[in-house]
């Protein structure tokens, strides 16, 4: 369902993404494991078009969408974002923001929103914030709002960039709960994340990514358990403890 | 396929842009300059005649500022000082007094202690309202009106003063400036205060030498740009005393361009010589800044407010 | 006193507050009649005077009314050209940053009333001669002052676009906006908050900035005030009545920069957003 294909990366002089060929179907979590500045990241944003690759072509649904053809917005409609700093809109209620994508850019009315606005927070176990602004949330909360506004797009598939990277400790489970039934469900989603937990559990296919290149890539239990490269390895065992 | 082109054309649209800000920029200044003095031509040789009296001018309205900046320091050190104390109501104060009274001490003698304790409350109180007054007013009055009313004032006791104008000028802008230089020793001092002289304190300094050894430093790094910037704007500010008749920069340009209407040449002249003193300034303001900051310590700037 | 604050129910925290802003108040009109008073004493009882305000009262009033006049028309032109040039600050392209940097630089680098005088005498001659008049170079000069606050609005509205942080917007770009409307729903709505409290001080400066109007025979409040003085000094009349005047005139600038700058923090207290500023620059 979005495939990836010779995508190369050059912020300045640094070659951040060295040729990556990855390839996900409808319904499959991915896991990208690796190394900070591995391009975790950057790859991710290749994907939605946050970032402009500098070669190579990506597809979503068999549509080549890096194309100066097709406008970034409307690939971003089609796969949501989950970041690691949250980024809810400050200034608007989690109902808002979770409705702002829809009314805006979508124009669906605003009746027919909110009340699919109040479904989702209900579904990611919010309801009683509705009306709170992102600073009077937790951070595990405002990743499950953020989650939600994510979902309220309807997208295809969502991409989460180390959601729980920036959360206390008592508060990443409740996100990965939400994450996990997402999977359940059927969503299509790419993860970028150090919770192995989460990974070993959910995942249906782990990636290994390193200095730009992928390394290795298999079934949790081949990477984790048996991996096929000394790189993977060390990196694991650094990981698993 | 994304080609690699797209670094290329990057790096052309790049250069039509930089090119295309020279010539809008350079172009927008020769049109208004053509629009003034298109048909006569611009008279260099009035300039060069002329500039002397300028310098003169000029000498004037750095003396001026300079002056005032400096007793304003003074002024703005004490006031802003005066303004990060804490006002503490009286009766808290007596009431940990009382509270603490050693169980030997007769409750007279501790009510004798007590007296002393309300004069330096009441007095720090006041002091504070004094400071705050002072600042509020020199904020919310114009300086047009500060100069005049000090001119004024010195009008009336002093009538036969020679440089009277100068000095209620100066007056004036000293007032001003101390105003204005309180609020950022003040917030100088409270950026770097907080948590920095309990630490100094905890490690065994006295208040002095907390003072001396640990807020001093940090702060002094803090206030010398917006002090600059302060400076900068205080030699603007300058040109107020046009309205008492100081024959500093802009009084003298506002007479000579009505003398032989050459008044472009007169208005490009004099913006010369004011950018010639603000704007190297401010550049070595940025410079001073980036090189010798602290991480994680600065100071939110306002346009220190200066008219 | 944390949790003490804590178990404060929130309706009697607001009225606490409300009774000590109301404290507060009534501390500043008090002691500002008492330094009003103070004052009089110490340079000679003249605000009373009802001689004095038989030949003042009518350039006071007259002063007053133009001088709101020419805020009327000056803030609101700075406000539009100060966004204007403060949008244009953070484009990506050269061509429209460096013209106005050059146009900010220009304005801080001078003095205001400097510009003021000399954009009042050559303004005119721009124009064709029956377009020339006193009521042009008037109109000139308060448009430089509007022009001149624009700058310092620029740098304003500047900081407050850069301060939304780079994550916002790349979440808007992530639920498929475009630029514009990034702009309009996420970007505007925090950078105009963050602005107001910085924008509340230079309104304050712009009131001010009004008397500079004077050096060029604008008939508002410091102007005619000055006639006034010049009158009372040629005839002789009584020198105390300049402290008079000058003491009504700094307090008609005072209430008006009081006003102004809380009628700006009511305006802030109605569109906070709760814990907007802790993105703050």
């Amino acid at each position: 369902m979005i495939r990836v294909e010779g995508i190369h990366k050059h912020f300045g002089a640094l070659h951040v993404l060295r040729g990556i060929n990855l390839e996900v179907s409808k319904g499959e979590v991915l896991v990208i494991i690796g190394p900070s500045g591995s391009g975790k990241s950057t790859l991710l944003r290749c994907i939605n078009l946050l970032v402009e690759p500098d070669q190579g072509r990506v597809f979503i649904d068999g549509v080549h969408v890096n194309h100066p053809d097709i406008r970034p917005e409307w690939v971003r409609q089609q796969v949501g974002m989950v970041f690691q700093s949250f980024n809810l809109f400050t200034h608007l209620t989690s109902l808002e923001n979770v409705m702002l994508g829809p009314v805006r850019v979508k124009g669906v009315s605003r009746e027919a929103t909110e009340e699919r606005a109040k479904d989702l927070l209900a579904r990611v176990g919010l309801s009683a914030k509705a009306g709170a602004y992102p600073a009077e949330l937790s951070g595990g909360q405002q990743q499950r709002v953020a989650i939600a506004r994510a979902l309220a797009m309807d997208p295809k598939a969502i991409l989460f960039d180390e959601p729980t990277s920036a959360l206390d400790p008592e508060y990443i489970r409740e996100v990965l709960d939400v994450m996990t039934a997402l999977a359940r469900e059927g969503m299509t989603m790419i993860v970028v994340t150090h919770e192995m937990g989460f990974a070993s559990s959910v995942a249906s296919r782990i990636v290994f990514l390193d200095a730009g290149t992928i390394i290795e890539e298999g079934r949790p239990e081949e990477v984790f358990e048996t991996p096929k490269h000394e790189r993977t390895r060390v990196f694991v065992s650094k990981i698993l403890r | 396929m994304v080609p690699p082109l797209a670094e290329e054309r990057r790096r052309r649209t790049r250069a039509l842009d930089t090119l295309a800000a020279i010539v809008l920029t350079l172009g927008a200044i020769a049109f208004i300059a053509n629009l003034f003095v298109g048909r006569t031509g611009f008279d260099f040789a009035y300039m060069q005649e002329k500039y002397p009296i300028f310098l003169e001018a000029t000498k004037l309205t750095l003396y001026a500022t300079t002056l005032s900046f400096v007793i304003g320091m003074a002024i703005g050190f004490f006031v802003g000082w005066a303004r990060t104390a804490r006002i503490v109501p009286l009766r808290k104060t007596l009431h940990d007094h009382a509270r603490f009274r050693a169980a030997d001490t007769p409750r007279w003698k501790s009510r004798l202690g007590a007296v002393p304790l309300i004069l330096s409350s009441t007095g720090k109180y006041y002091l504070r309202r004094v400071a705050d007054a002072y600042v509020e007013i020199i904020r919310g009055t114009p300086l047009f009106v500060q100069i005049v009313f000090a001119w004024s004032v010195l009008l009336v006791n002093y009538p036969r003063l020679d440089d009277l104008g100068l000095i209620a000028g100066i007056a004036a802008l000293t007032a001003n400036t101390g105003g204005y230089q309180s609020e950022i020793f003040r917030a100088g001092l409270q950026t770097v205060h907080a948590g920095q002289a309990e630490a100094a304190r905890a490690v065994g300094m006295s208040r002095l030498r907390a003072m001396r050894y640990v807020v001093l430093p940090q702060a002094l790094r803090l206030i010398i740009p917006p002090l600059t910037n302060e400076y900068i704007g205080l030699l603007k500010a300058s040109s107020f005393l046009f309205v008492i008749g100081v024959q500093e920069l802009t009084t003298v340009g506002k007479s000579e361009a009505f003398r032989e209407f050459k008044v472009f040449e007169v208005f490009a002249l004099v913006t010369g010589i004011y950018f010639l003193m603000t704007v190297p300034l401010s550049k070595a303001i940025a410079y001073v800044e980036r090189r010798y900051r602290i991480p994680g310590l600065g100071m939110q700037q306002a346009r220190t407010a200066r008219v | 006193m944390g949790t003490v604050e804590a178990a404060v129910r929130p309706a009697f925290r607001r009225s606490l507050f409300a009774r000590q802003s109301a404290v507060r108040m009534a501390e500043i009109l008090l002691g500002g009649l008492l330094f009003l008073v103070l004052l009089q004493v110490i340079l000679g009882f003249s605000l009373l005077d009802p001689d004095l305000w038989r030949v003042y009262s009518r350039s006071f009033w007259n002063g007053i009314l133009r001088t709101l006049g020419y805020i009327a028309l000056i803030l609101p032109v700075s406000v539009a050209v100060g966004f204007c040039l403060g949008w244009a600050r953070v484009s990506r392209y050269r061509a429209i940053t460096w013209p106005v940097s050059v146009y900010i630089e220009f304005f801080r680098g001078v003095p205001p009333l400097f510009v003021l005088i000399f954009a009042s005498i050559l303004g005119p001659t721009l124009l064709p001669e029956r377009f020339q008049s006193v009521e042009l170079g008037l109109t000139l000069g308060a448009l430089t002052i509007a022009f001149h606050s624009a700058a310092f609005q620029a740098e304003i509205f500047r900081a407050g676009f850069q301060s939304v942080s780079r994550g916002q917007v790349e979440a808007a770009q992530a639920i498929g906006m475009r630029g514009l409307q990034s702009m309009r729903h996420v970007i505007l709505p925090q950078a105009l908050r963050l602005s107001l409290p910085p924008l509340a001080n230079e309104f304050a400066v712009v009131i001010k900035d009004t008397s500079l109007l004077a050096a060029i025979a604008a008939g508002e409040l410091f102007h005619l005030s000055q006639r006034i003085q010049d009158t009372i000094i040629r005839g002789g009349g009584s020198l105390d009545w300049l402290f008079a005047i000058w003491t009504a005139v700094a307090v008609v600038y005072f209430v008006m920069t009081f006003l102004v700058t809380r009628a700006m923090l009511l305006l802030e207290r109605k569109v906070h957003a709760r814990g907007l500023e802790a993105l703050a620059l």
